[in-house]
């Protein structure tokens, strides 16, 4: 009898045990589970084929290259579920009265939106009326409606679908501007020189903004889109220059023995935070736009550099530290006070504020180290949780990630196979889908315009 | 004297043995009790579990039970009378004057009939355009389950229903508060919500849209019950920074309902 009661209390015991354990393991697997908020449905919109109201052969093409542009906006603004065109109906409506909204409505189209209009060339000029109609408001269908009077040319054309895509955007997706207007500037390879260039936001329109037949890197735009402040390796080591886009050359900017480089604007464009070594160890500085009055806000070993403003307030800087070893993402404010560390480990580098200021995103590679898994992708990390999710899995390395204004999208460069000269840029949603290629392979470190 | 102990030695193990004896018999009492009933529980059969039929009452199914018969009427039951009473008489009609005939009356000859000229109205033509529907009168009650939510967005867990209240608002810009709805809805993550006490309860809250579409003046107009549904609801307005600006107006009032289901 005793044996039988000692063997109950084991069992007891035992099963008390695996009861504790279970729940430990339960409460360890919390912070692993992943709440996927989906939040409400995309907006569904179908967008017409503009109706040609002009019979010069022109028309044709600047229509081919406005129907394009418009859906390719609309597809990569983020915010819409956009009807196939297969699905749309056989009529071609050029306004208002023309279009049976209904129809579109109707099953399979089953818009929610529907953009539509027409399109003509009057002498030299193109005009296009844009309509955008709600199909499910059968008494006020109008949202708005819209003219553009440019001159014509298959630029302009691209450049309307632009506009008009932006005010669909800014119409239906909660007050926040498109992006189809922006611009992003990268680094060009061209055999061993590198050059700045610049390209509209999905890769059309591509051209060389720098000649200086040496190697510039980490162009960054300045809020108002006037200046464009670069790192240089000139004779006399890296230098911060800048270069005038409404001048169209390099402005005179003051340069310190030393190495200056990653300049950054703040959101004001009032000054310019970069990396410079002119005291020893590259630490981070901040100067006046002019190149003034600057000042150093850190003092750590172990090299600092990559410094980006928080866009919403421009009181933080987050950036890169070798503090602690390998490179880690800080955050501090601008006047070098209240550091914290972002990052547990890895080799993190640099770091892009978005828009809302609410997340920071940067290349890391979690595992650094010889014959360590994985590479180095783009990741988000929320600030104030310092969750962080992956945004790049299995494309080779991805480095330079780089905020569009609105704050949906991320422009960063990629190379498949890690060869620098194979780097393509690359965009993406934020969610980290809709991966398209801006460019071929040689180009390196976007950046996307304030706006 | 020597039946005391004189030692300490002595005097400590007076009851030692007795004590340590007694507790071990407690003990094996108490586990052989233990381990009996344990032994008994788990190794004899359960009542009825392995018991043979005989001896047992036997039930069958009956397809009826046999009732005693009905309680026979009552023939002479004097509060039942066979035979009816006499139904009451109408009263006497009243007699009446005949009418007069029609030449006991003077009618005059020539009596020209009245001409009645109706001129045609001409149907109004249905408007072409659409028409904006009159603000109706507002009800004093039962309002709020007549009107109609301009925008319902559903997240997980949870339904946002939005209602404006100038209702010529609503329709005329439907696409921009289906845009406040989803903005609310992207923002509000149910997950904030205890759903022990938060299931089947409804949140409202009422905000102002300011001309640039800012939200102002958060408040609960209702609480739902559950602090955590309230304040999910309420974080979900603060964490919205803008809806884009209002189409018309300087602002509007905008109720939104925060309905939490599994």
């Amino acid at each position: 009898m005793p044996s039988s009661g000692k063997r109950i209390w084991f069992a007891g015991l035992t099963s008390l045990a695996v009861l504790c354990l279970s729940l430990s393991t339960a409460h360890a697997q919390d912070p692993f589970q992943i709440h996927q908020q989906t939040g409400a449905d995309r907006i569904r919109i179908a967008v017409a084929d503009f109706k040609p109201q002009s019979n010069t052969p022109t028309t044709g093409t600047y229509k081919h290259a406005f129907d394009t542009t418009l859906f390719n906006d609309l597809n990569s603004a983020g915010i819409f579920d956009i009807v196939s065109k297969d699905m749309l109906p056989q009529s071609t409506p050029g306004f208002p009265a023309e279009i049976n909204l209904s129809q579109w409505s109707a099953a399979p189209t089953n818009a929610a939106m529907v953009a539509f209009g027409n399109l003509s060339v009057q002498g030299s000029n193109l005009i296009v009326n844009g309509f955008l109609d709600d199909a499910h408001n059968t008494q006020y269908p109008q949202v708005f409606t819209k003219q553009y009077t440019q001159e014509a040319s298959d630029d302009n054309a691209r450049q309307i679908a632009h506009q008009f895509a932006d005010e669909i955007i800014f119409r239906l997706g909660g007050g926040i501007s498109g992006i189809a207007e922006t611009k992003i500037y990268y680094v060009k390879i061209l055999g061993t020189d590198k050059e700045i260039y610049e390209m509209d936001y999905d890769g059309a329109n591509q051209h060389a903004l720098t000649h200086l037949g040496e190697t510039s890197l980490s162009p960054r735009i300045s809020p108002d889109n006037s200046r464009l402040a670069f790192s240089v390796l000139g004779t006399r080591g890296w230098s911060i220059k800048m270069f005038s886009l409404l001048l169209n050359r390099t402005v005179e900017f003051p340069s310190a023995t030393g190495g200056d480089i990653s300049p950054a604007w703040s959101p004001s464009g009032q000054q310019l935070a970069f990396a410079s070594s002119r005291t020893g160890e590259y630490q981070i500085w901040i100067s006046g736009a002019d190149g003034k009055l600057s000042h150093k806000i850190t003092s750590f070993s172990g090299g600092n550099s990559s410094p980006t403003w928080n866009p919403k307030t421009g009181a933080q800087i987050a950036w890169i530290s070798g503090r602690t070893g390998l490179p880690q993402l800080y955050t501090m404010d601008a006047d070098g006070s209240g550091v914290q560390r972002l990052t547990d480990g890895g080799y993190a580098s640099s770091p892009s504020w978005s828009p809302n200021g609410q997340f920071v995103a940067f290349a890391w590679d979690r595992k650094y180290g010889p014959g360590a898994p994985g590479g180095q992708d783009i990741y988000v990390m929320e600030i104030a949780t310092k969750k962080w999710i992956q945004l790049t899995h299995d494309g080779g390395r991805c480095d330079f990630p780089s905020w569009s204004p609105d704050g949906r999208h991320i422009v960063y460069a990629n190379s498949s196979d890690g060869r620098a000269n194979h780097t393509r840029i690359m965009s993406m949603l934020a969610d980290g889908t809709q991966k398209t290629a801006l460019t071929g392979a040689g180009a390196d470190m976007p950046n996307w315009s304030w706006k | 004297m020597t039946a005391y102990a004189t030692s300490p030695d002595e005097q400590n193990d007076r009851y030692g043995s007795g004590l340590a004896g007694a507790i071990v018999l407690h003990a094996l009492l108490f586990a052989g009790i233990i381990g009996w009933a344990i032994y008994q529980h788990t190794h004899t059969d359960r009542w009825g579990e392995n018991a043979s039929t005989t001896g047992a009452i036997e039930a069958s199914m009956v397809s009826a039970i046999p009732l005693p018969s009905k309680v026979p009427p009552v023939k002479d039951n004097v509060l039942t009378p066979d035979t009816p009473s006499i139904a009451p008489t109408p009263p006497p009609k009243e007699a009446t004057q005949p009418p007069p005939k029609d030449t006991d009356v003077l009618v005059k000859a020539n009596t020209p009939k009245p001409i009645t000229k109706t001129a045609s109205i001409p149907t109004p033509a249905p408007p072409k355009h659409a028409q904006p529907t009159p603000d109706t009168a507002k009800a004093t009650t039962g309002e709020q389950a007549t009107q109609i939510p301009e925008s319902i967005s559903q997240v997980p867990n949870g339904t946002s229903s939005i209602t404006v209240q100038n209702r010529t608002f609503g329709a005329r810009y439907a696409y921009y508060l289906e845009g406040v709805g989803r903005t609310i809805a992207h923002n509000w993550f149910t997950q904030e919500a205890d759903p022990r006490s938060s299931i089947g309860k409804h949140a409202k809250i009422i905000f102002d849209i300011q001309q640039d579409g800012t939200p102002a003046n958060i408040r609960i107009e209702t609480p739902s019950g559950s602090t955590t549904l309230d304040s999910s609801a309420l974080h979900a307005l603060q964490r919205v920074e803008g809806f884009g600006p209002l189409p018309a107006g300087n602002r509007i009032t905008v109720e939104d309902t925060f309905d939490y289901h599994q």
